[in-house]
């Protein structure tokens, strides 16, 4: 280390690289054990994390699903290796964890509906702007299997065929869900 | 709605259909203004999308998260009494720290009939890894490399006394860092030199990871 040595003074300030460099520190801090450097994680990451999981299985499991991907965030740090972003790292991890409950969530919530029929009720829903829903409302009313992949496509940028692994179906099945969450969320644009 | 296209409409939106098929669909888009309507509702759709705020959860879940991977809460640490340090004072800790660690290896190698210590007087840290691993961890490597970028940039923005105090104590737990390891090279099984190894690098880390968001916060 050369703090001794004249560097350059004028540097312009790079916010985007000191926040990465930063990360970077935390995340190493964090792997070895440092509980702060975890928390700083989770602050800068939690609203995309509870986002994702409000929007895949809906408000009352997000909590939950949240903490559960910390949790198994901090017990996986060990494997996570720099060649992606944390952040990249996080979300994929979330992702699998959202996924891997939402056989039960389905169960449980009797909506496991995917039909076309099924997403009748959100897109034939009067105009009348004092029922209208807002367009995150919309999305959350959509079919289990049509709002993942909307939500995975659309909002997150996956792809059809990374969808189609992630989900377990084909990319056909993919394109055609994404289809009909499209149509009929197209009646709740603002 | 019941035209050919419709269902074909979001493919030529995400780029997704055959060549032939999109020429043929832009034929007959200028002839059905049906089509054109849907059209152009799907792309507000996806550009919607596009836009949406990612918010935080109502609740704090920090706490929970905390009691589940055994650290320190948030809320157990507001219930504390705040204390707040400068990088200098920060820095002479962690140097008081470093010494009295060197100091305890130095006294315990210097002890030829001394073993590790045992379980019962050494204060269990559980948290943190092993010396040999954590050394070998590239990403410690690569933290520590583009902090010390980060700082070396960013020195001119700091008061000269601080980065004089900041490269010395960085010597010290350098030293120390290469004491611990010169240590371990003779007695690699001692419990008691990779955990203190341990501490002193990540000691370091976080005088770095201090002193970086310090420098990158002058303007």
């Amino acid at each position: 280390m050369e703090l001794t040595t004249p560097g350059v003074a004028t540097l312009r300030r790079d916010l985007d690289q000191t926040a990465r460099d930063a990360e970077t520190a935390d995340v190493a801090l964090a792997a070895s054990g440092d509980g702060r450097a975890f928390e700083r994680l989770y602050q800068t990451h939690v609203a995309r994390i509870y986002s994702l999981a409000r929007r895949m299985t809906g408000e009352d499991h997000a909590d939950d699903l949240t903490q559960d991907v910390f949790v198994r965030a901090w017990t996986k740090l060990a494997t996570f290796r720099a060649e992606a972003a944390f952040g990249t790292w996080l979300h994929r991890l979330a992702v699998n964890v959202i996924l891997a409950r939402r056989t039960t969530l389905g169960t449980e919530r009797g909506r496991y509906d995917d039909s076309e029929g099924a997403l009748d009720g959100v897109s034939s829903r009067p105009h009348a702007p004092e029922l209208s829903l807002d367009f995150e409302e919309a999305i959350g009313r959509l079919p289990d299997g049509a709002r993942q992949v909307f939500v995975l496509h659309d909002i997150e940028g996956y792809r059809h065929e990374e969808i189609a692994d992630l989900l377990g179906i084909v990319p056909g099945t993919s394109k055609s869900q994404l289809h009909h969450a499209r149509m009929a969320l197209r009646r709740h644009l603002e | 709605m019941s035209d050919t296209w419709t269902n074909r409409l979001s493919e030529y939106v995400d780029g997704d259909l055959p060549e032939r098929d999109r020429a043929t669909l832009e034929a007959h888009l200028p002839t059905c203004a049906e089509c054109r309507a849907t059209l152009d509702e799907l792309r507000r759709v996806v550009a919607r999308a596009q836009t949406l705020d990612d918010r935080s959860p109502t609740a704090d879940l920090w706490p929970a998260i905390a009691r589940h991977v055994g650290v320190v809460s948030l809320d157990a640490r507001r219930a504390r009494r705040r204390l707040s340090f400068t990088v200098p004072q920060l820095a002479a800790a962690a140097v008081v720290l470093a010494l009295l660690s060197g100091a305890s290896a130095w006294l315990l190698l210097r002890r030829p009939d001394a073993g590790p210590p045992s379980q019962s007087t050494t204060t269990p840290t559980p948290i943190l890894t092993n010396a040999g691993t954590y050394e070998a961890n590239p990403r410690y490597a690569a933290a520590v490399a583009n902090l010390e970028r980060v700082l070396a940039q960013g020195r001119g923005r700091l008061d000269t006394a601080t980065v004089r105090v900041i490269a010395k104590n960085l010597g010290i737990i350098d030293r120390a860092i290469r004491d611990a390891q010169s240590a371990l090279a003779a007695d690699p099984a001692n419990s008691y030199l990779n955990l203190h190894l341990a501490q002193e690098m990540r000691r370091k880390l976080e005088l770095l990871r201090q002193a970086a968001a310090l420098a990158g916060a002058q303007t």
